[in-house]
């Protein structure tokens, strides 16, 4: 027997919930709508606060984002000079991967953590620099600090007290979700786009299947190929931005950048960007404009991981010169 | 933090706030300076001492609140108003952290955990109802339910059955308790294969998942599309590992055991096990009269059919959704196991079909990991090899010793064997000192495994050996000669050259005694205000429950003799450390002894209360530890003695603190706090055991002859130095790694970036046959994790850079807490060797909310040489395909600097 609360005594509430059994019942299993009444991870957890998207258009976080959706939400602020632009290049990577299903059953939410500096135009700005288009199931918002706040913390995205007052504390974490079967998962956005794009598009998606994943069979399944550091480096931080070839992305093409550039300088570059920046480095500026001012973020990498990473970077060119 | 620091980190946030300019000129040139990450950092303290502090840390965070609604009210120079308004701020800050102090600090104890957010907000953490319709639970008013074995069949004598699970009736449903029952009596209903896929001839064997037509009107897009019956992934990878060893023909050879249970949703135990108790009901104790003799549902006939899943008789029964376990069942479950006699376990998965039909927690996919057996890969329930309702897995459990390809080939060491059911001895290959006592088995599901296992995905399992037979002797001819051809039997204590250690046990049985030798599972739990088991997935930084169960009931009290006992314990909590005390009822500590740590026996019984454990208390206890104990009960007919829980937390993020042993006994003192909702509910008395007279002969071993300097239970196989000084070092930062990964709780190797749990990604890869040296750190202040690696013990080198104490001195182990408190440290460095079976284990925090935030990392135990991948399987309703897999650049190498700096204990 299927627990109801249909017996609450209210009767608009008892109309619609017999004639959602009656749909229920009729299509004979878990239909793609919003979280069960018996879910504690429904509309009552959920603040439906309001926010407002890169268009200007005003949303609600629950009715309109997340019911009966697969969602993937992650909180950003548009002058973070660190992680969020490779996050937003990463999520990129996994949002290109789920192209035509972005926008129909999944959707991605940019939460703005700095709502004064981030209204919609500067969103808009934003979203386009990462070559994310209007309608692309994308979405950039902004709200108010106290309602994203809330929201943070109702998501578990929030650390304690400490970060009230300041932005650069704040976790890079992200959550996937499927508001109607209650499934709410922490991830990386630097999870390797291929698992992410298998875990919204297939795993948290019930109704449908993506059957772009490429999976082999057993009888395929490949060797597992041995990596440099610098190559790990590249693929786990660059790769969302930059390919190794002569093709722009979101950042310029590497192929030959050890002999383009001086060697002290990419050092200098791949160490500490924004301080080359900072110092209004020609060749910096330069990339900044050229390049949409998309920052190159400050990976905190060390003097070894530099030198890896250059030396990767020669030998694939060399490989490709060949 | 007193006052001073107090206002500096005030002075430094007014600073910030200051410098913050609502529009930089440029954005991207001149990043202000609160974006800064070089910029002080305001920390989160931990206070480190008294309560008065804590009372008033709420200040912070009022204040901060305010400033927060004062900046999204006012315009871009809000700063300069701000900066007048300061003194006002803190003076209103300062009064209303006096008057309304108590509701602040409620907070800061966010047990059972919400959502982490500054004190004085919502939500403010719920107590778990004690009292639901007028009906009370109160301490020590429940009866103790003690573990249900699940039984074991012997493949020769089984025959199989034709019928296959039943299907639930709909969506979010479980199949019929009596249905279930009758079909998990039965024998197996097709014969166990090497793979999952096929036949070794190349036959195709799958058969369609037997809950299929159900399965297809849920989920509507498999239309077209196979299913399948066994959830193994197929091909060689996932093929049972050396079957043709263990498992030969069921007619040649008696040494396989099968068992099957199902995972499902809560229900009255319809006494599907009652006549499977090694026991049954008429030995011992377990007889009528006996102090553990049972008739739940007092029909006359003994057995556990009748109980309901109930955390305390006078609070609901748990519903279908609430708890998922083994069986659907209480009592909680039991493997007894025998070295030499391998096991099939055949796992159904009989959850809901709709992931919704949970209350709000736990998965319907699983995959089962038995913690630290010695099990091939494929079997040790990888957390990418899940499988689906409707399906079953068979896990194969070769119950080898380790060493078993390289030492005692032959069998022929007398130490080394299993009861062989007559009081003698079958002799087994491998090494001794390998003998393990105490395991459990629990989820592994990626993602979920702390929801998982908090409802109910975990089971004990015994191990029985020569060494740790479960059997003491009725008298002392027994103990010295074993009386007739029962040397089995013969007590190590009497003479050294026996086998049996004689640990308490019983004596009416000839191996798996377990009259005095108890499973108890400690778990912190929630409910809501229905009483139904509850849980918060959106908090990752670990959950705490507010009421402590033990075998899920809560506070009980059991009765036991005025003899020894042997208590196996296991912290069976998601995020919640113990440090437990054993007191009488005037709150002086009673003596004991442990005897095995992580289920490795130990070499010498180490006696508490010792100098080096604070409180007179047993170790700090980290989740997935198992401690076991012998307490004697001698000359205290009569008296109550209790089990307390010293160690508070405030948060899931690690333990805070050790309450004094008499604070926390004294309601006037500890409890005090915890009634204003100012302390951890979690502290305090939650077991009292009620001694009865005792009037047999107790001759199980005495663990004072056993301490140190004097007899030895199993020598610690120490790895010699020259394996010492060739091993490959690793080293793995548990933490919240720095820079731009700012993800929390993730694995640094190597000295490498921090990652996140990639199924895909091979962290280490050690060679087979090779001893490693893992240095496990931790990679940030103020957490604590209990680190798990599978399938191999470890010996602890260093703890903290210094000798290991002694329950860790000598003993293997195979959770290693690194933390904060007393009894971690930031560092463990610990000796490991690979042996016997290759294939992809893991390594993980076992504050299983981190855990399942990717605290995990996938290893390769390989053949030299060997390059071939180990894919990652990807299961789903349709069968299980493969993925690529990739290796990290120090897979093979290790940590070379590491080794250079590292240096060997003498």
């Amino acid at each position: 027997m299927m627990k109801t609360h249909c017996t609450d005594g209210n009767l608009t509430k008892l109309f619609f919930c017999t004639v959602f059994m009656g749909v229920v019942l009729t299509l004979g299993g878990s239909p793609a709508w919003a979280a069960s009444q018996s879910s504690p991870w429904g509309e009552a957890y959920f603040p439906n606060i309001e926010l407002v998207n890169q268009d200007g258009k005003t949303v609600r976080f629950y009715d309109d984002l997340i019911k009966g959706k697969v969602v993937a939400i992650n909180f950003i602020y548009t002058q973070c000079g660190d992680t969020c632009p490779l996050e937003t290049a990463s999520l990129r990577q996994v949002y290109k991967l789920l192209a035509d299903r972005m926008g129909k059953d999944i959707f991605f939410y940019s939460i703005s953590i700095d709502p004064e500096h981030d209204t919609p135009k500067v969103l808009k700005t934003y979203a386009e620099r990462f070559r994310i288009g209007s309608d692309s199931g994308w979405s950039f918002l902004t709200g108010s600090k106290a309602d994203t706040t809330l929201l943070r913390k109702k998501l578990g995205l929030f650390r304690d007290g400490v970060e009230a007052g300041k932005l650069g504390e704040h976790n890079t974490s992200f959550l996937v979700g499927n508001e109607s079967t209650g499934q709410w998962i922490k991830r990386s956005p630097f999870d390797e786009p291929k698992v992410l794009a298998w875990l919204l598009g297939r795993s948290l998606s019930h109704a449908k299947t993506d059957r772009k994943t490429e999976l082999a069979s057993y009888a395929k399944a490949q060797q597992i190929p041995r990596i440099s550091k610098g190559e790990d480096l590249f693929r786990s931080r660059c790769d969302a931005c930059h390919s190794l070839d002569d093709q722009e992305g979101l950042g310029p093409g590497l192929l030959n950048v050890t002999k383009q550039r001086d060697r002290a300088w990419l050092t200098r570059w791949l160490k500490a960007p924004d301080k080359l920046l900072a110092e209004q480095d020609p060749i910096a500026l330069e990339l900044y404009n050229r390049y949409k001012k998309i920052l190159m973020p400050n990976l905190r990498l060390s003097d070894a991981d530099v030198e890896a990473l250059i030396a990767y970077m020669e030998a694939s060119s060399k490989a490709a010169g060949q | 933090m007193n006052w001073t620091t107090y206002l500096s980190h005030w002075d430094n946030a007014k600073k910030q706030d200051r410098n913050m300019t609502g529009k930089p000129q440029n954005p991207g040139l001149n990043p202000p300076d609160s974006i800064n990450r070089s910029a002080p950092a305001m920390t989160a303290d931990k206070p480190a001492s008294s309560m008065a502090v804590a009372r008033c840390k709420g200040q912070d965070n009022v204040s901060q609140r305010q400033r927060g609604l004062f900046e999204t009210r006012l315009a871009a120079d809000t700063d300069r108003r701000n900066f007048l308004l300061d003194p006002l701020l803190f003076v209103t800050a300062v009064i209303s952290c006096y008057v309304g102090g108590t509701n602040l600090a409620h907070a800061v104890f966010n047990i059972p955990t919400e959502n982490i957010i500054p004190p004085a907000l919502e939500p403010v953490p719920v107590p778990s109802p004690l009292c639901i319709n007028g009906s009370c639970a109160t301490p020590f008013t429940a009866k103790l339910v003690l573990f249900e074995e699940f039984g074991l069949n012997k493949m020769s004598d089984s025959a199989p059955s034709a019928s296959s699970l039943p299907s639930p009736t709909g969506c979010q449903d479980t199949p019929a308790g009596q249905a279930l029952d009758s079909f998990l009596k039965a024998g197996l209903n097709s014969v166990p294969t090497r793979r999952s896929d096929k036949t070794d001839a190349g036959v195709d064997i799958s058969t369609p998942n037997p809950w299929e037509a159900q399965v297809r009107t849920c989920v509507d897009w498999l239309a077209g599309l196979p299913t399948y019956a066994d959830g193994r992934p197929g091909g060689e990878d996932f093929a049972h590992q050396r079957w043709g060893e263990f498992f030969t023909d069921s007619k040649k050879d008696n040494n396989l055991a099968w068992f099957q249970s199902a995972m499902t949703g809560a229900r009255v135990n319809g006494g599907l096990r009652d006549n499977m108790q090694l026991h049954n009901y008429q030995v011992g104790e377990f007889a009528p009269g006996g102090l553990y003799y049972l008739d739940a549902d007092g029909d006359g006939e003994p057995g556990s059919k009748g109980l309901e899943i109930k955390i305390h008789p006078n609070l609901p029964t748990q519903s279908t959704n609430s708890v998922w376990t083994f069986d659907g069942t209480l009592p909680p479950k039991l493997l007894m196991a025998c070295y030499g006699e391998s096991i099939l376990f055949r796992h159904y998965n009989a959850l809901p079909i709709d992931i919704a039909a949970n209350n709000g927690f736990g998965k319907n996919t699983i995959s089962t990991h038995e913690h630290n057996g010695h099990n091939p890969a494929e079997s040790d329930g990888f957390m990418h090899a899940y499988f689906y309702p409707g399906q079953f897995y068979d896990y194969h459990w070769p119950m080898a010793l380790a060493g078993y390809d390289s030492i005692n080939i032959g069998a022929t060491d007398a130490r080394t064997g299993a009861p062989d059911g007559q009081g003698g001895i079958t002799p087994v290959r491998g090494d001794w000192h390998e003998t393990m006592s105490t395991h459990w088995f629990h989820d592994h599901m990626l993602d979920y495994t702390a929801q998982n296992v908090y409802k109910g995905n975990a089971a004990m399992m015994n191990y029985y050996s020569a060494i740790d037979r479960g059997r003491e002797p009725a008298n002392m001819e027994e103990a010295t000669n074993g009386v007739d051809d029962k040397p089995g039997w013969a007590c190590h204590y009497a003479n050294p050259d026996n086998a049996n250690l004689c640990f308490p046990s019983g004596s009416g049985l000839d191996w798996g005694n377990r009259d005095y030798d108890m499973n108890l599972v400690v778990a912190d739990k929630a409910w809501d205000q229905n009483g139904q088991l509850k849980f918060n997935i959106f908090n990752t930084d670990g959950y705490l429950g507010d009421r402590i169960t033990v075998n899920w009931i809560y506070k009980p009290y059991v009765d036991v003799r005025a003899r020894r006992y042997r208590f196996r314990i296991l912290n069976g909590s998601v995020s919640r450390y113990y440090k437990i005390a054993i007191v009488d009822q005037t709150g002086k500590i009673v003596p004991s002894w442990m005897i095995a740590n992580d289920g490795n026996i130990m070499q010498h019984a180490v006696p508490f209360p010792n100098s080096a454990s604070a409180q007179g208390a047993w170790p700090e206890q980290g989740i997935a530890e198992r401690y076991d104990m012998i307490v004697d009960f001698k000359g205290m007919e009569g008296k109550s003695v209790y089990l307390v829980n010293l160690l508070e937390h405030k948060d899931g993020l690690g333990p805070n603190k050790v309450i004094a042993l008499s604070d926390a006994l004294d309601p006037a003192k500890y409890q005090a706090l915890v009634d204003k909702g100012n302390g951890d509910p979690g502290v305090g008395k939650f077991l009292e055991f009620r001694v009865q007279a005792y009037n047999g002969a107790d001759l199980s071993m005495n663990p004072a002859d056993y301490v140190e300097g004097k007899k030895q239970m199993i020598p610690l196989n120490k790895p010699s130095t020259a394996e010492l000084q060739n091993a490959v070092q690793r080293t793995f930062d548990f933490g919240k790694s720095n820079g731009t990964d700012l993800v929390p709780w993730t694995i640094k190797t190597d000295g490498g970036s921090g990652l996140a749990a990639d199924t895909h990604r091979v962290s280490a890869a050690p060679t087979i046959g090779k001893t490693e040296i893992w240095h496990i750190k931790l990679g940030g202040k103020g957490w604590s994790h209990p680190v798990h690696v599978h399938f191999e013990e470890g010996q602890i080198l260093y703890r903290g850079g210094k000798t290991p104490p002694p329950w860790e001195k000598y003993a293997r182990k195979d959770v290693y807490r690194v933390g904060s408190l007393p009894d971690s440290t930031e560092s463990v460095d610990m000796a490991i060797r690979f042996r016997e079976f290759a294939g992809t284990y893991v390594e993980h925090c076992h504050n299983t909310q981190h855990e399942d935030k990717a605290m995990l990392l996938r290893w390769d135990a390989e053949h030299p040489n060997q390059t071939v991948a180990i894919p990652t399987p990807m299961p789903d309703w349709d069968g299980v395909k493969y993925d690529p897999s990739v290796y990290l650049p120090t897979a093979k190498t290790g940590d070379l600097a590491a080794k250079k700096s590292f240096v060997l204990p003498k």
